[in-house]
Formats: structure tokens, C-alpha cells, sequence
């Protein structure tokens, strides 16, 4: 499995136009980019689409990298999650659900990743757990699927200005208890 | 049942225990922001903020890495192998990468000295490229056909309104020039942001008031008489398009 350090020492050697690291960079984190493109958009072509404007986004933003201070995979991810919540927004047909389109079981982290992932995984966990729960469902939601206010407030039956003056509120304690 | 001033009270209450702290606010604002919430205007002040306020940067740092650990429910999907070839094709096939491979080959050919010469201008060639000293977002569109036989990636600076226009692949026919319309988010009709210098990398200033509708707006080409669109509205084929989005 590719380390943490391994996956920081591609962005920056990308970031001198190092072809070579940027395709190493690839084949390590294309699988996790193209996950989170899926699972957003829900539309496999569109993934497909936005997994490169996500790839050409990292060539061109990898100079970036180096003075942001993000760890290497909030930084991939959070391009990725971005772009790919840029196209959902400016799409206006629904798209069909996902299990017609791709088997998301078909794999999962490994066991390595599993471990390094769950003390942070935990603490979300926790966090959310914390906060009512339509505002905690609001929060995964939001992330996950990228969904609107307007989402958000139709799910939970309430207005959508309501929505927001609650979810800012449930905001401040997840940042606390986050922080 | 609390009457309502002593919402108020409380509100005030939260905003004097973090003086000298991030304000309340934009605590909750760059969470909104990191979770994608904000509408299209509210997005791009907030970039524009995040221009000039470190603070704020941090903040959103903050926001992105508590968040990502709800990413370990994204589940990892092997992407088809033909897109990695496509990236490399959109990154490295243009004219740009064509010269450096001519230096290559130059190298080869004529010993060690030149290909340490070529190497070398290479690299001048190569390094403006790489010195970006802003931290602050930008904004980029890949404007293209779908047959890619038009593609055009355009920087916008939202401060100064330019857009800078690198032709990659394309040109109009002779006679013919390349229009670039805004197709705003929700706008009716797209606007016309100028004819498409002819040379390969130039740029076009898009006018203030145009500015803030620039982020999630689409960029549009057409095929135009010289001169541009006589009427305001595209009267040739649109050639190619992309959305314009925040890095």
C-alpha cells in the first residue's frame, strides 16, 4: 500500500512537472478520486468526465499543494468532491440511482487503511452523535451526496431557512468538538 | 418557552466568548462553504475572502480535514483504464508537449553538451509555468468540443476580470473567428465576453459587472463572421463549451 509520505512526495515532485510522479500519483489514488466522483454524481460517464478535470486540476494546482498545509488525501479528495459537486450542480436532469449503474461493494479499504482510518473515522463518528440527528443525517448528506439546502430541507420537512439556521447551529458544535 | 430576546441574548452571548477568536459567523460560513451549501454568489465572496484572509483559510483547512473522514464511506472504484490515457493525452499531447519532446530528440542527436543546452531551455521554457505566487483560488474552464477537435482552457482572475485564453487544439475556419459567450448560472441568454484573439494565448477582460456571475457559469464558443455575433446572440455553431469552477 502506498504510504501518506509516498502519496505527498508524488503531489510535490508533480508540482516540477514530473510526469513520471503524477502517473505514480495516479495509480495510487485514482480508485479513492474515482469513488468519490461516483458516489456523488451518482452517473458513471459523468465520474468518468470529472475524474480527469480532477487528475488536470491536480497537474495544474499541485505547485498549490505545498503552501495550503492540507494532508495529501484531504487535498485530493477535497478537489475531487468539489469538482464533482460543481457538475451535479450544474446538471439539472436526475440522474438514475447507482446500483444500476456500478457495483459500489465491490471493494472496500484494506485492512492497513481500515486501521489508519478509524481513530479519525471515530472522532466523526462521535462529533455527529452529538448533534440531533436530522442535522447530523443533514451533514453526511450534504457531504456524501452533495446535497442543497433545499435537499436538505425537503427530506427533513421543515423550511428551507429553518434548515439553515439549525444546521449553522449544529456547524458551531461539530467544529468545537472537532477542533 | 424562551421569549425571543433571549435568543438574542444568547447570540450575543456566543459572539463575546469568541472575541479575539474566529467569529461565530464564519465558523458556521466556512463549514457551509466546505459542505458545498453556499448558493453560487454566496461561494464566490467567500472565495474572494479567502483571497485576502489567512484566518479564513485556516478555518476552511480546519473544516476540510475534520470532514474528509466521512470520504472511508466513499468506497474505491478502479476507474476504466482508457482515462488515465486521456489525461495524459489532454495534459501532454498540445503543442507545448510536442516542443519539449523536439528538444529531446535534439539532445539525442547532437551529444551530452546540447542536451544539457536543450535541457536547460527546457526548463525556461518550462518554469514560468510553475511559479504561481497566489495562494488565493482561481477559477478554470476547459472549454471543448466533444469530439475534442476544439479545446481552449481559459483562467479567469476575478480581481482584475481578465481571462487568459490558451487555444490548445482548434482554430475557426478561414474567414470565420471564435466568440466566447457566459452562459450564467439561471441567466436566460448567454453574453457575449469577446471575439477570441487570434494569436495563441491572450487574453479578454470581462466587465465588472459581469464578474460575480463568471463562478459555476458556463463558457461557450462560437463560430462567428469577423467582427463577432452581429446580433448579440451566437448566430454560428457553438463549438465547444466548459464550465468555469474554483480550484
Amino acid at each position: 500500500m502506498t504510504s501518506t509520505s509516498d502519496i505527498e512526495t508524488f503531489i510535490l515532485r508533480t508540482a516540477m512537472g514530473d510526469r513520471a510522479a503524477f502517473a505514480a500519483l495516479y495509480d495510487a489514488t485514482s480508485a479513492k478520486l474515482f469513488g468519490v466522483c461516483l458516489r456523488v454524481l451518482n452517473n458513471r460517464a459523468e465520474a468518468e468526465d470529472v475524474l480527469q478535470d480532477v487528475f488536470v486540476r491536480i497537474w495544474r494546482k499541485a505547485d498549490r499543494y505545498a503552501v495550503n498545509g492540507y494532508s495529501p488525501m484531504t487535498w485530493l479528495i477535497t478537489v475531487a468532491r468539489n469538482l464533482a459537486i460543481d457538475r451535479l450542480r450544474a446538471r439539472k436532469a436526475p440522474a438514475r440511482p447507482i446500483e444500476d449503474i456500478y457495483d459500489l461493494a465491490a471493494s472496500g479499504p484494506t485492512p492497513e487503511e481500515a486501521a489508519a482510518q478509524s481513530s479519525e473515522r471515530a472522532q466523526i463518528d462521535r462529533c455527529l452523535d452529538a448533534l440531533e440527528s436530522k442535522y447530523a443525517e443533514s451533514v453526511r448528506g450534504a457531504y456524501l451526496e452533495g446535497e442543497t439546502y433545499q435537499d436538505l430541507a425537503e427530506r427533513a420537512g421543515v423550511p428551507i431557512n429553518t434548515m439553515r439556521t439549525w444546521l449553522r447551529r449544529s456547524l458551531l458544535k461539530l467544529k468545537d468538538c472537532l477542533t | 418557552m424562551a421569549p425571543p430576546q433571549s435568543v438574542e441574548t444568547k447570540g450575543l452571548f456566543d459572539l463575546m466568548t469568541q472575541a479575539g477568536d474566529q467569529p461565530r459567523d464564519d465558523i458556521a460560513l466556512a463549514g457551509e462553504y466546505a459542505l458545498h451549501l453556499l448558493d453560487a454568489d454566496s461561494r464566490f465572496a467567500f472565495e474572494q475572502r479567502l483571497r485576502d484572509e489567512p484566518e479564513l483559510r485556516n478555518l476552511l483547512r480546519e473544516w476540510d480535514e475534520g470532514l474528509v473522514s466521512l470520504a472511508t464511506e466513499m468506497n474505491e472504484v478502479e476507474p476504466p483504464a482508457a482515462i488515465k490515457r486521456a489525461i495524459e493525452v489532454r495534459l501532454f499531447s498540445s503543442e507545448k508537449a510536442d516542443r519539449e519532446r523536439w528538444f529531446g530528440r535534439i539532445g539525442r542527436w547532437i551529444g551530452a553538451a546540447a542536451l544539457v543546452a536543450a535541457a536547460f531551455a527546457l526548463a525556461m521554457y518550462v518554469a514560468p509555468s510553475f511559479t504561481r505566487p497566489d495562494v488565493g483560488p482561481n477559477y478554470l474552464a476547459e472549454i471543448a468540443a466533444d469530439d475534442r477537435s476544439v479545446v481552449v482552457e481559459a483562467v479567469f482572475d476575478p480581481d482584475t476580470g481578465e481571462i487568459d485564453l490558451d487555444t490548445m487544439v482548434g482554430a475557426p475556419a478561414e474567414g470565420r473567428v471564435f466568440e466566447l459567450w457566459l452562459i450564467a448560472d439561471g441567466a436566460p441568454a448567454p453574453v457575449s465576453l469577446g471575439v477570441l484573439p487570434q494569436t495563441g494565448t491572450d487574453g479578454l477582460t470581462v466587465p465588472e459587472v459581469l464578474r460575480s456571475a463568471m463562478l459555476g457559469g458556463t463558457l461557450a464558443i462560437s463560430d462567428e463572421p469577423p467582427g463577432g455575433s452581429p446580433t448579440g446572440a451566437p448566430t454560428g455553431d457553438i463549438v465547444a463549451v466548459g464550465l468555469l469552477t474554483s480550484s
